[in-house]
């Protein structure tokens, strides 16, 4: 089997949420190990965000937290308590990377910067992710994937135009785009650390990557002073584009017509009369046949149909029927992995594709704590008598403290 | 705490080469220009970028007009990264085939972008931004139940897939210096948004159940609002909830119904009402200012003109101008701090010649 990229690469994760684990999650699957370091008192929260009343265990249950973070292994340190940032300390001449994604003044306040972590392993990389990064006036301001996206001026691009309301995107949109960035960067770091036999500190702010997927409107801005314009589904640049019901229930198709013989060609598969009138209302007039002609078709028949005449179609797949498609399928995009607590479920691969060295989810997420012996022990040397008392320190768990509602 | 300044550019002296024009292929090969690559755009026949596109995506990067078979196979087979955003095939047919390019030189790197991948039953379909954002599964989360379901603004799709090739490239280029075997990397805009759907994905999978989408409102207390000068939003985890009521300063909150967490969302509509009435009679810099006063999240939707004069993206350098015949462009530049970037200025198309004569040995 041709080797990973990532192989032999160890990175300590302290990051939480989702841009962090979304990052590292790539990681792992690139071949890096990666372990997630929480403490028994300040874990991650997306174990328990989803309440699961009644269910034992909760924080090692959650479908959320289980699906970001696979491939990767558990370690419980509390990095607050002066043997938990020992141990800490013990581990990162182990490691070449560590991710945090943390507020920003929160790993300074450990005392565990770059600075410190530069002590003790000289070339180690240190990745942090906060909201808007480590200086500026805003690096105080928290900041979560939905703030994130309006303050990156992304949400100002987004409505449906006829209210002047701007929109959130439905996920949490800062976070995985932080997190994809995230990953490249760390593997530009591990290539400069090859070249130069250096490590870095790389402050990345998540605003500023989320702003970046919209230069364009930065040059409108700049050159010519414009603000955005919501356009709802359609794009100035095309005939006609739109979303219109099909059959069932919340069933969609996203249609664009490039040119007008797109659309000549579109409604003569559809059924629908291609003249129009001429001017400013023909697009609402192509809106209105399409609604008439699709709203009694099957959404995938009618994405076939159009898309193997050669016109952009797609269906508008909610997050069940994603996992049902046939090309994701086809592709072997979704993976079962069995785990102790959950029945299996359709993970996703990484969209790093590496059609030689095949990337493959390996194992399912860690329980709580699962390699604390196998770290602290095989990795660092620690004796008996050292773990035990941080177990009864609390400084490591086998279980969160506390656990809640996240 | 910066990387010191003598060290060199991470990608300097290799040699990319962008062929397809589109914005994926185009936003990845950026990435890797402004971080000292030596990226060389072969330009398409017909523009796909719009110009301001093109001023955003193009500086940094030598160019040549789409150029002879031979010229092209000459500065594939110098190339150490070669991305593509063609339909599958397209490079097979213009004398580049992957597999016959990856076997002379096992150290390339080849990354495609496409909407669905190199292979499978959609594999040849057509796509545009919408169409991909829709079948990435985000679009049926996004937008009014009451309404159609949304895009988001500007190519979401097609940066997530330039952006997924970056990191891609980069890695399998990682694993090349260290192995001396690079790979064909094969993304597919659906697959870039698919495993990105936040706890609704994982949730369809584990229990069957379909999320809608919720406009500007997963819960009251994870929403956008109307202000008094625009719209901001609020975005409390649990152990936020508190703060965000004190600053609220409504001793209703303290009743069961609204500080249970369980018990809350049977209460959002009437929480809600709150929360538009208090984010009404303020300003954004109002609420941005007690956000970070009282650790509670809240944001403020700025266009990217205000961000244009932002002090912290000026305090950290965030943006490069850009020449152009219209002035002076002002564009976001390095993706984060810590590793040397270089500013691009915009070039005119040369003659293959003239980069085949660099390119032509190794240094």
């Amino acid at each position: 089997m041709k080797r990973l990229p990532l192989e032999g690469i160890r990175i300590a994760d302290l990051t939480m949420m989702w841009a962090g684990p979304y990052a590292t999650r790539t990681l792992a699957e690139m071949g890096a190990e990666v372990i997630k370091i929480e403490s028994p008192r300040a874990w991650d929260n997306i174990r328990t965000l989803i309440p699961q009343p009644g269910v034992d265990e909760p924080w090692n249950s959650s479908y959320y937290f289980n699906d970001y973070n696979r491939d990767k292994k558990s370690l419980t340190l509390d990095l607050a308590h002066p043997l938990g940032r020992a141990a800490f300390l013990q581990l990162v001449p182990h490691c070449d990377v560590v991710i945090e994604n943390y507020r920003a003044d929160v790993l300074d306040n450990l005392q565990l910067g770059y600075d410190v972590l530069r002590q003790v392993r000289p070339d180690i990389i240190l990745v942090s992710m906060a909201g808007y990064g480590k200086t500026g006036p805003e690096r105080h301001h928290v900041g979560f994937g939905p703030i994130i996206e309006q303050m990156s001026g992304l949400a100002s691009m987004t409505g449906y135009g006829d209210d002047g309301v701007p929109f959130k995107t439905g996920i949490s949109y800062g976070d995985p785009v932080a997190g994809k960035a995230a990953a490249a960067a760390v593997a530009l770091a591990l290539v400069q650390r090859r070249r130069t036999g250096r490590g870095c500190f790389i402050d990345l702010a998540q605003r500023e990557v989320l702003s970046s997927l919209i230069g364009e409107a930065f040059v409108a801005a700049s050159l010519r002073g414009e603000t955005p314009v919501h356009r709802g589904n359609r794009d100035p640049r095309a005939f006609a584009q739109g979303v219109y019901r099909c059959a069932g229930e919340e069933q969609w198709l996203a249609l664009t017509l490039r040119t007008r013989e797109e659309w000549e060609r579109a409604a003569a598969l559809l059924g629908i009369d291609p003249a129009l009138p001429g001017g400013p209302g023909d697009h609402d007039v192509i809106d209105a046949r399409l609604a008439d002609a699709l709203a009694a078709r099957d959404p995938q028949e009618a994405f076939e149909l159009l898309a193997r005449a050669g016109i952009p179609a797609g269906r508008v797949l909610d997050t069940v029927a994603i996992h049902d498609d046939p090309h994701l399928a086809a592709r072997r995009f979704w993976v079962e992995l069995p785990h102790p607590r959950m029945h299996p479920w359709k993970q996703p691969r990484t969209a790093w594709r590496l059609r030689e060295a095949d990337p493959w989810p390996r194992r399912h997420a860690p329980l709580f704590g699962e390699h604390n012996d196998e770290i602290l022990r095989g990795l660092l040397g620690l004796d008996e008598a050292r773990i035990d008392e941080l177990r009864r320190e609390g400084v490591i768990g086998d279980a969160p403290v506390n656990p809640g509602v996240g | 705490m910066e990387a010191p300044t003598a060290d060199p550019f991470p990608l300097d002296a290799v040699r990319v080469l962008e062929i397809g024009g589109g914005i994926p292929a185009a936003f990845a090969a950026r990435w890797l220009a402004g971080f000292g690559a030596d990226v060389v755009r072969v330009d398409p026949e017909t523009e796909g970028l719009t110009p301001d596109e093109a001023v955003y995506l193009l500086p940094g990067k030598r160019r040549v007009q789409a150029s002879s078979p031979g010229d092209l196979l000459a500065l594939a087979r110098a190339a150490d990264i070669i991305i593509e955003d063609g339909p599958p095939g397209a490079l097979a047919a213009r004398g580049l085939d992957p597999a016959a390019l990856r076997a002379s030189r096992p150290e390339l790197v080849i990354v495609s972008i496409t909407p669905y991948g190199q292979d499978g039953p959609y594999a040849s379909f057509p796509a545009t931004n919408i169409t991909a954002f829709a079948m990435g599964g985000i679009m049926s989360l996004t937008g009014m139940y009451q309404r159609e379901p949304l895009v988001t603004g500007g190519s979401q799709a097609l940066y997530l897939g330039g952006l997924d090739a970056a990191g891609a490239a980069i890695t399998a280029y990682f694993g090349a210096l260290i192995s001396g075997e690079g790979d064909w990397v094969d993304i597919s805009l659906q697959e870039s948004m698919a495993g990105m759907l936040e706890l609704y994905g994982p949730r369809g999978a584990y229990e069957g159940a379909v999320s809608i989408r919720s406009g500007n409102h997963v819960r009251a207390v994870w929403g956008l609002y109307p202000c008094a000068d625009g719209y901001a939003g609020v975005c409390a985890l649990e152990r936020q909830v508190p703060a965000l009521f004190a600053l609220l300063g409504d001793p209703e909150l303290d009743e069961p119904r609204f500080r249970d967490p369980l018990e809350r969302p049977n209460h959002d509509d009437e929480l809600q009402a709150k929360l538009y009435a208090w984010f009404g009679e303020r300003t954004k810099a109002e609420l941005l200012e007690l956000g970070v006063r009282h650790r509670v999240p809240i944001g403020a939707v700025v266009t990217p003109r205000e961000l244009l004069d932002n002090p912290s993206l000026r305090e950290r350098g965030f943006f490069d101008t850009v020449e152009t015949p219209d002035g002076t462009a002002r564009i976001p530049g390095r993706p984060f701090l810590g590793l040397p970037w270089r500013p691009g200025r915009l070039n005119e198309p040369v003659p293959a010649a003239d980069i085949l004569a660099t390119w032509s040995t190794r240094p």
